[in-house]
């Protein structure tokens, strides 16, 4: 009975032609670009790979073995639990929160300062900085930083330290992932402090200033006026820097050792290098519903609307 | 010019959801009428212009426009012309392309649309500034583009949806006058929405007067002001003093009332409410500020009250009273050169011309 | 009190300078080691300064070809993603308020699932449609599937664009125009996309380097046609030379000259407009001039770097620096007689690698850049130019043609007109052309 209604609606605002193409863009982008990749991903998780299937299985019929393999192992291993892989998917997603708070304090500060200071040539300049690396390919980003941390005398940090004779051996940044969180902070910070700095700069500084006038101290102004008020920025810039974090791809396979693999490595593998697909698809559909789990219990938490996101 | 067309509304209804913004309207404009619609925001007006016009079609009841049937029929098929409250200028297009905007989308040349645009601005007197952008005029001017733009797609009706109420004092006014003079000159229909009731007065041959959704009265401008139909139109056309009581005799169009503060009160029975009015009903009667005068006269059409405040507006002397329920009556006295010097505090008797004042079934009063 | 001022003062100076540093540092960084002559991009040890990887990244046909498939790639993207975005922008405004929250979860979720997640969702999902329908080609071909695959969650982004923009418009434009008599197609083309257009511009610029510098969702699907960044990433995973920072160092040059030169057109706009009165906001109109100052030094910069390219060579202190690690080998050899074996080949790995980079410098120091700055190289695809003529004009217009839009349109055009191989249809025109690059290393060497 509505639906009709909201139809005719649309289509007398939009006139047949608009309306027509309008609906159709959106509905090609909403059902074939995100829905059904979506779930067509997830039937395929829940396939066996057709190439090497057990005995008595049968590729079209559904089953949870990707999934169970993920737990598990492979059926027979002497281990109870996959521990490589569940360990990778853990220390992914610990090492991503770990990079998200990072990045709040890091941006927090400049956001205040870039909003409350009032838009003069400096603070453009500095806009300028920020968003001049971001127009940077992501690979070369994470490579620039590898060059730093190169874990040879070619690296600059190895190379300085070892000429100044602090040291004779050069240090490991890459297997001891001291470079991997360099590069995730550095890949998405931007996303971090943008968010801040448009809700921040929607603050009256009045309202600082009577708080100030009363007597509140610097830290009891950002807890009680500032950070309130910030909230839907502070979720938007974490949501996406932790997503975006726990999805990256590139800067673990330039800055990760070899030893400790990102769990987006392990989809990549089960993709271009077993050629599992059904397994891949099993992994990311985990990894996606893991992410968005934790990102809806911490919007909950802390009682932000979906709406606040991309602001 | 093309002689104006009749618009009919015919039991129109409009609702949104569950929100009736629209009840039952019933409106024959004739053609070539300067036709308006009063009543304070949010009582449905705009709303049934966006009808006409064809921005929604009504949930009941039909449009007619020249008498055809406009259901179905989007604004852009429709004969009319609507001035936006807020103009609605194109920003990005020159003053004569705006004008001509409706040529354009017709496929007119650029040839004929400047010549056709030339023409219009000498009528609107901005020669020689179709080449300005619409921001680099003054509040005025954008008007009169606005007006020239909406003529210039040569509408039956022309529709305005308060396009006064961004302008200050004094070129409301000028522009009133200006408006119903090319009114008469194009000849052709005028819908014209406001809150003003200043401005309905003086442009229109006739005013609808809306509340909340419902037309209490269509008439013209002494109907609507000397013979309110209903207590809402009492008090938002004008200034108006207000007594209540209970009718307590009627004798044809005459009613008298045992008011509340000030004993009986005789009256005019208003012409929309002869007959509707008995013995013991709940009444209210209506006098205008400047129908009263000082000193006594019949009994029935006499009050007294204490004086609260009195104010020199140049032109007359206002006189506040103190009136039912902390409610003043004011009365207006021509400034004659004979200063009345009432001190606050005094008591103080003033009476009325039954014919003067009306009294009509209690209802309603339009919010301050 | 106030030393607690001054102490702030100190602490915020300290904390921008490592935000700064953590942001800018590592580029600067990778520049430089585009201008080292060692064959590991790094810093340290410092060889020899060098112009030879530009010459070595302007003859490596993979990155030529990637650049090629990113701009194809680039394009669709802008297209789908700018006109979907711009749809959905439009359908929000009218959604009805009880499923807009809804309506707006789904079309921003996009943005918040991982790139890989997507890039492989989409890859599967259109091999079942491709399947469904008996292997239909275009449908597992690479272009489409990362076209596809990229619009999903840029779209996004250029909604976010064009919602922000559409806030400030008065619908009651469109109505305006209907009322006149304006079909609904005609009043969006004349009145609404007028108003858009900037926010169009900036959603496709936006679109086309998100689309440009994306790898996680590519990844999964360019099949075989690699874009730039899949190239580069398999370069930086398999081996590493430094034409790579030869590239980033182009890419930056290029971005700080758009940006900047953005900022000074802006300004300018402004002060025209009267939005700006220039004596009234001083730090503002100080800003005008120091981007116009930074442009102009950095045009400098890339004068004086062709220019110098054009003469300098780095043999002499390649040999010197090949002679003191001989000796500092030999020195090796003589004090660790036990590690003499190592030693060795340590030094036949040394001597072979002088033998290699021996030919490619002739071409790489005097060729390289001399060819590819010379406008007339530009504007002539086939590279007819003869040395003298690009010698002496390559100072005057530094980039050349690089920058003039005619230009670019003209020689994309034009080469999408002849099939040629050697003319990849990308807006760089002929600038990574190697053939013109062999073409003019000829002339203008003598």
């Amino acid at each position: 009975m509505k639906k009709p209604m909201i139809f005719s609606e649309f289509f007398r605002n939009n006139g047949v032609v608009m309306g027509s193409i309008l609906f159709f863009l959106v509905a090609f982008w909403i059902i074939f670009l995100i829905l059904l990749p979506q779930i067509s991903m997830l039937d395929y998780s829940l396939h066996p790979n057709p190439i090497n299937l057990d005995a008595g299985e049968r590729a079209d019929e559904y089953t949870l073995k990707n999934y169970k393999y993920l737990i598990f192992g492979p059926e027979g291993s002497s281990d109870a639990f996959n521990k490589v892989d569940l360990m990778v998917f853990v220390r992914t997603i610990i090492a991503a929160m770990a990079v998200t708070i990072m990045n709040l304090f890091l941006c927090y500060p400049l956001a205040y300062f870039l909003a409350q200071s009032k838009g003069g040539g400096f603070v453009r300049l500095l806009v300028i900085l920020l968003i001049v690396p971001y127009w940077i390919n992501e690979i070369l980003r994470a490579f620039a930083l590898r060059i730093i941390f190169a874990p040879s005398e070619n690296g600059l940090i190895n190379g300085i330290m070892m000429k100044m004779g602090l040291i004779d051996q050069a240090y490991d940044f890459i297997n001891t992932d001291i470079a991997l969180y360099a590069g995730l902070g550095y890949a998405y910070i931007l996303l971090m402090l943008f968010p801040m700095y448009n809700v921040i700069e929607s603050l009256d500084r009045n309202q600082i200033e009577a708080a100030r006038d009363m007597g509140a101290s610097w830290t009891r102004i950002h807890r009680r006026v500032v950070i309130p008020h910030a909230k839907p920025g502070i979720a938007s810039g974490m949501t996406m820097v932790f997503m975006l974090s726990a999805g990256a791809l590139a800067a673990p396979q330039v800055l990760g050792g070899t030893s400790s693999l990102w769990f987006t490595q392990l989809v990549y593998q089960w993709f271009n290098d077993t050629l599992n697909w059904q397994q891949g698809a099993a992994y990311a559909i985990v990894l996606l519903v893991a992410s968005i789990a934790i990102v809806l219990t911490f919007m909950k938490i802390f009682k932000v609307n979906m709406g606040d996101i991309g602001k | 010019m093309s002689s104006g067309v009749d618009v009919n509304l015919e039991n129109i209804w409009i609702k949104f959801g569950d929100f009736v913004a629209v009840r039952e309207a019933n409106v024959n404009i004739n053609g070539g009428d300067f036709f308006s619609f009063l009543g304070p925001s949010g009582c449905g007006k705009t709303t049934i212009l966006r009808a006409v016009s064809g921005f929604l079609d009504p949930s009941e009841g039909r449009v007619l426009i020249g008498g055809n049937d406009m259901a179905g029929l989007g604004p852009n098929k429709r004969p009319t012309a609507l001035i936006f409250q807020n103009l609605a200028l194109f920003p990005l297009m020159k003053v004569w392309e705006n004008i001509t905007f409706s040529m354009e989308v017709k496929g007119a040349t650029a040839g004929e649309r400047r010549k056709r645009a030339d023409e219009l601005l000498d009528m609107i007197a901005l020669s020689g500034q179709g080449d300005k952008f619409p921001s680099e005029l003054s509040g005025g001017q954008k008007q009169r583009v606005a007006i020239a733009r909406a003529l210039c797609a040569e509408p039956d009706v022309l529709l305005l949806d308060e396009p006064l109420s961004a302008l200050d004092l004094k070129l409301r006014q000028h522009m009133r006058s200006e408006l119903r003079e090319i009114q008469k000159r194009v000849g052709i229909t005028f819908i014209y929405i406001t809150h003003d009731q200043g401005e309905a007065l003086t442009m229109s041959d006739s005013v609808a007067v809306m509340r909340a959704g419902i037309i209490d009265q269509i008439g013209d401008g002494h109907a609507v002001y000397d013979q309110p139909a209903t207590p809402f139109v009492a008090s938002f056309v004008g200034e108006n003093n207000v007594f209540r009581g209970k009718v307590t005799a009627v004798n044809g169009d005459e009613a008298t009332i045992a008011s509340n503060r000030s004993g009986e009160l005789v009256s005019k029975i208003t012409p929309a409410a002869v007959g509707k009015l008995n013995v013991g009903d709940d009444a209210m009667m209506f006098v205008r500020p400047e129908m009263l005068q000082m000193g006594e006269g019949d009994a029935k059409s006499t009050i007294s009250a204490k004086v609260i405040n009195e104010e020199f507006e140049g032109n007359t002397y206002s006189i506040y009273l103190e009136g039912e329920g902390g409610k003043q009556i004011k009365m207006a006295m021509p400034n004659l050169g004979n200063d009345p010097h009432k001190a606050k505090g005094d008591m103080m008797s003033f009476n009325y011309n039954a014919n003067n004042a009306v009294v009509m079934p209690a209802g309603d009063l339009a919010s301050e | 009190m106030k030393s607690n001022i001054l102490f702030g003062r100190i602490a915020l100076g300290v904390y921008f300078i490592i935000f700064f540093g953590y942001l800018i540092g590592p580029l600067v960084v990778m520049g430089f080691t585009a201008f080292n002559s060692a064959a590991f991009p790094s810093i340290t040890p410092w060889q020899c300064f060098t112009y030879e990887w530009f010459g070595e990244l302007l003859k490596d046909e993979r990155i030529l070809n990637g650049i090629k498939n990113s701009f194809i790639v680039g394009i669709g993207t802008v297209i789908l993603s700018v006109s979907i975005g711009l749809a959905a922008s439009l359908v929000l405004t009218q959604v009805w308020a009880k499923w807009r929250s809804t309506f707006y979860t789904i079309i921003i979720a996009p943005i918040l699932i991982p790139g890989v997640v997507l890039g492989i969702s989409t890859l599967v999902f259109w091999r079942q449609v491709s399947d469904m329908f008996g292997g239909v080609a275009l449908l597992n071909n690479g272009i489409f599937l990362t076209i596809i695959g990229q619009s999903t969650f840029i779209a996004s982004y250029c909604m976010l664009v064009f919602v922000a923009r559409l806030q400030r418009f008065d619908t009651g434009l469109t109505e305006a125009a209907l009322d006149l008599g304006a079909t609904h197609t005609q009043a969006f083309r004349k009145v609404l996309l007028p108003f858009m257009r900037p926010a169009i511009a900036s959603a496709a610029v936006l679109a086309f380097l998100a689309s440009f510098e994306n790898y996680n969702t590519t990844t999964f699907t360019f099949g075989s046609y690699p874009t730039l960044t899949i190239e580069l990433s398999q370069m930086v995973r398999y081996g590493i030379n430094p034409s790579i920072s030869a590239l980033a160092v182009i890419i930056v040059v290029i971005t700080v000259f758009g940006a900047l030169a953005l900022e000074v057109y802006g300004r300018r706009k402004k002060v025209k407009a009267g939005e700006i009165k220039k004596s009234k906001s001083l730090p503002g109109w100080m800003f005008g001039n120091i981007a116009t100052i930074l442009l102009v030094a950095l045009s400098f910069a890339v004068i004086a770097m062709v220019f110098t390219s054009q003469s300098y060579s780095p043999q002499q202190c390649k040999a010197d620096y090949r002679e003191a690690r001989d000796i500092e080998t030999r020195l090796k050899i003589e004090a660790l007689q036990a590690a003499r074996a190592a030693a060795n080949a340590a030094n036949g790995d040394t001597t072979e690698e002088a033998g290699t980079d021996a030919p490619a410098e002739q071409g790489g120091a005097s060729g390289a850049f001399g060819g590819v700055f010379a406008p007339t190289n530009l504007e002539d695809a086939a590279g007819q130019s003869d040395g003298e003529d690009s010698g002496a004009a390559a100072p005057a217009s530094p980039f050349g043609g690089v920058f003039a839009p005619t230009n670019l349109e003209g020689s994309a055009g034009q080469s999408s007109g002849e099939a040629t191989p050697s003319a990849p249809a990308t807006a760089f025109g002929g600038v990574f052309d190697p053939t013109n690059l062999e073409e003019s290393s000829g002339t203008s060497g003598n």
